[in-house]
């Protein structure tokens, strides 16, 4: 494009793109009411809003929540429309008009029809385990010869020498339990891998919902999981939410916000 | 178990901000070549904490200059004490059964060793240099070079990228530390 920069008024708004050769209209469902729409290349199309060529910027956090939320609003109804989409990130607005749409999608069709085709039929889920720290520690100690030894012991030690041997407690119980917290991740992670068709580990949130707050986040997952093996996947979790101390939390689905992959495209 | 398609403010936020996919900034609009992909709205929305912290938004434009300046801060040090050696770094943090490291600015003072996060102005961990020992131990990651530091009640696990100054940066501090007290037990005696 040798157009300038300054120059460039029209621009369109990217919601996703998403296996279908038709033009269709979504409605007034885009950010600030916008009218949504298809601009198809073969079997292909960008779900776009026209829009001004400036990012949405604004001072209110509310009013850019709500855009937030009507992005995603839009992304879920093309995913009901056409099936798995590839969801783009707030606020990518290409520069022109459809047909600069459409000399991307063209440009970049293998790549993008790859990507629609790999996240066909399958959909982001995430997956929080917590437990219940003190119970954790409880079945450490229980399980423990040598801990549950030293715990009885202390009780008839001199006070200094008690406190010198609840220290060394705390600090062997901590590490073990800590040990036993990593271990049973492992396991949960090696019981949900095999249902999945990708897997990453989420990073901490500084977010707990309200229902498991005082509880441990002990593994946080985000998957991608074809639609047939939803099933199976809430039964493997449901077991582990069945045992004593551990809480799950199943959540989804959404579109593959953390696997889609477009490096090197555009 | 299913899943369950509620989801909180938050994670859409992040989900939404923080992935899906973008594209290249030729496409895209951009001032001087980056990228705006709803910059200001995720600096806003994110914390804008976070993107100051790590040079995200420094010389980005004015206004962002502008509130970069009012969210600086300065660590706070006791009367005499002086930085001697500052440099980007982690702390290894393992809170219950979460282990992650936290990154913020290693300083070396005269009396201390402190990390410090700027934005919103905070100490995540300080030591006296009395009594401090390091020690090299071996990287859990490929890239990252990590050190312990050994205090007289406990432990740290960090890492820098230039160990090596790090290093040199404490034995000088410890030196000039020791040399200062035998001067005043000196003068006083």
């Amino acid at each position: 494009m040798v157009e300038s920069q300054n120059m460039v008024k029209e621009a369109r708004y990217l919601y996703s793109v998403a296996r279908t050769g038709h033009m269709a209209r979504l409605g007034s469902i885009g950010i600030q009411e916008n009218n949504v729409y298809t601009v198809p290349y073969k079997d292909i199309a960008a779900i776009v809003h026209a829009c001004e060529a400036k990012p949405y910027q604004t001072e209110d956090k509310k009013l850019a929540e709500e855009w937030v939320l009507e992005h995603s609003y839009v992304i879920d109804q093309a995913t009901k429309m056409f099936g798995t989409v590839l969801p783009f990130s707030f606020d990518v607005i290409i520069k022109g008009d459809d047909d600069v749409v459409k000399d991307w999608l063209c440009r970049d069709y293998e790549h993008l029809a790859g990507e629609l085709l790999r996240m066909q039929g399958s959909a982001e889920y995430s997956i929080q385990v917590y437990c219940d720290y003190d119970y954790l520690e409880k079945m450490v100690l229980a399980k423990n010869q040598e801990l549950g030894d030293l715990k009885n012991s202390i009780e008839k030690e001199p006070k200094g020498k008690a406190y010198l041997q609840r220290r060394n407690l705390d600090l062997k119980l901590k590490s073990l339990t800590r040990s036993e917290a990593g271990w049973l991740a492992d396991q949960f992670c090696s019981e949900i891998k095999p249902l999945v068709k990708e897997l990453k580990t989420a990073g901490r949130t500084s977010w707990t919902p309200e229902k498991y707050r005082g509880k441990k986040l002990l593994a946080s997952y985000t998957c991608r999981v074809s639609k047939e093996a939803v099933k199976k996947l809430g039964e493997v979790l449901e077991e582990i939410n069945c045992k004593e101390g551990f809480f799950v939390r199943f959540t989804g689905p959404w579109a593959p916000f953390s696997f889609v992959c477009l490096s090197g495209a555009g | 178990m299913n899943p369950e398609k509620e989801s909180c403010l938050v994670e859409v936020l992040d989900r939404l901000l923080n992935k899906g996919a973008v594209l290249n900034a030729d496409l895209i609009i951009s001032v001087a070549g980056i990228p705006l992909i709803g910059v200001t709205l995720k600096a806003m929305i994110a914390g804008m904490e976070t993107m100051l912290e790590y040079g995200i938004m420094e010389d980005w434009d004015k206004s962002s200059r502008e509130l970069y300046a009012r969210a600086e801060t300065h660590l706070p040090l006791f009367p005499g004490e002086q930085i001697l050696y500052k440099a980007f770094g982690y702390l290894r943090e393992e809170e219950g059964l979460i282990k992650c490291w936290v990154p913020g600015i290693w300083n070396i003072t005269s009396h201390r060793v402190i990390l410090w996060i700027k934005t919103p102005g905070k100490v995540l961990f300080e030591t006296p240099l009395e009594n401090l020992r390091v020690l090299r131990v071996p990287a859990s990651h490929e890239v990252r070079k990590e050190l312990e530091l050994i205090y007289p009640h406990g432990s740290a696990r960090i890492s820098l990228s230039d160990r090596n100054e790090f290093e040199e940066a404490l034995a000088g501090a410890a030196e000039a530390m020791v040399v200062v007290r035998n001067h005043l037990v000196i003068t006083s005696g």
